[in-house]
């Protein structure tokens, strides 16, 4: 082999040691491994080819603008959507779109619920836009959006 | 390990026919996996509550798929209607399939 080539080669080695830090650990389960998960990703999942129509005109979303603390926002979601048998929402899902793993909670959703209403608090790791989509049982995809002004970030 | 959590229903006086709040609260970590230890610089597991379940007299209204962008300590209000006196159920489980249930009886005022 010729110095060069080698050289080369085991640079190249070293570099896809440095940039994959998950090859070289293998003291944790497949379970407990840290997974990013991409905005687009978990929207073209949950979208499944479909358009998500804007929903602002139903989804009243109460979130501060400026939460103290970005490890606890607090997000209250409310539909104003019919919840009978045959026309109701099945699913509320909150987004971020900025942090590493953006999923935050994703709601299954029945007519015994009377009305389409969910809070939670959601980690936010930096100035980024909390996104609602919201399914109903005919297949509808409602989305709207804010953005949220995180001064001290929550999520590691 | 045990699970800690509290259920409770936030209205009062509310009668059969109202829409009203149900709170959870869950103590519980919510590990990203991407934290590392300072000391020894190993990243801390991904450790996170991952469903919830409740069931109103046996009929399952309500199920919550979380991920790690949910806060430590995970606070959930949702709405469920009243249709007579029973009881409220819900159902835990975490990332290492640890499992626990809490109970609050739902008792509508005439």
């Amino acid at each position: 082999m010729e110095r060069r080539s080698f050289i080369k080669g085991t640079f190249a080695l070293a570099t896809i040691g440095l940039l994959n830090p998950v090859l070289f650990r293998h003291d944790l389960s497949a379970a407990e491994e840290a997974v990013e998960m991409p905005y687009k990703d978990l929207l073209d999942e949950y979208l499944g080819g479909k358009k998500a129509e804007s929903g602002s005109a139903i989804i009243k979303l109460n979130v501060p603008d400026a939460p103290e603390n970005g490890a606890v926002v607090p997000v209250e979601v409310t539909i104003d959507h019919p919840m009978t048998s045959d026309n109701y929402i099945s699913n509320i899902t909150v987004l971020t779109t900025k942090n590493k793993v953006n999923k935050a909670i994703s709601f299954d959703l029945t007519p015994a619920n009377g009305m389409a209403y969910l809070y939670v608090n959601v980690k936010m790791g930096q100035t980024q836009d909390l996104v609602v989509l919201a399914k109903t049982n005919k297949g509808k995809i409602f989305q709207a959006s804010k953005s949220v002004r995180v001064a001290l970030g929550g999520c590691g | 390990m045990e699970l800690r959590g509290v259920v409770k229903i936030l209205d009062q006086n509310y009668k059969v026919g109202d829409v009203v709040k149900a709170k959870i609260i869950i103590i519980h970590k919510m590990d990203t996996g991407f934290t590392k230890d300072k000391e020894s610089g190993k990243p801390f597991p991904r450790f996170y509550m991952k469903e919830i379940t409740a069931l109103y007299n046996g009929q399952k209204i309500a199920h919550f798929d979380l991920d790690v962008a949910t806060s430590q300590n995970p606070v959930i209000q949702f709405p469920f209607k009243v249709t007579g006196p029973g009881e409220l159920v819900v159902d835990f489980v975490n990332s290492e399939d640890d499992k626990a249930q809490k109970k609050v009886a739902v008792t509508p005022a005439g």
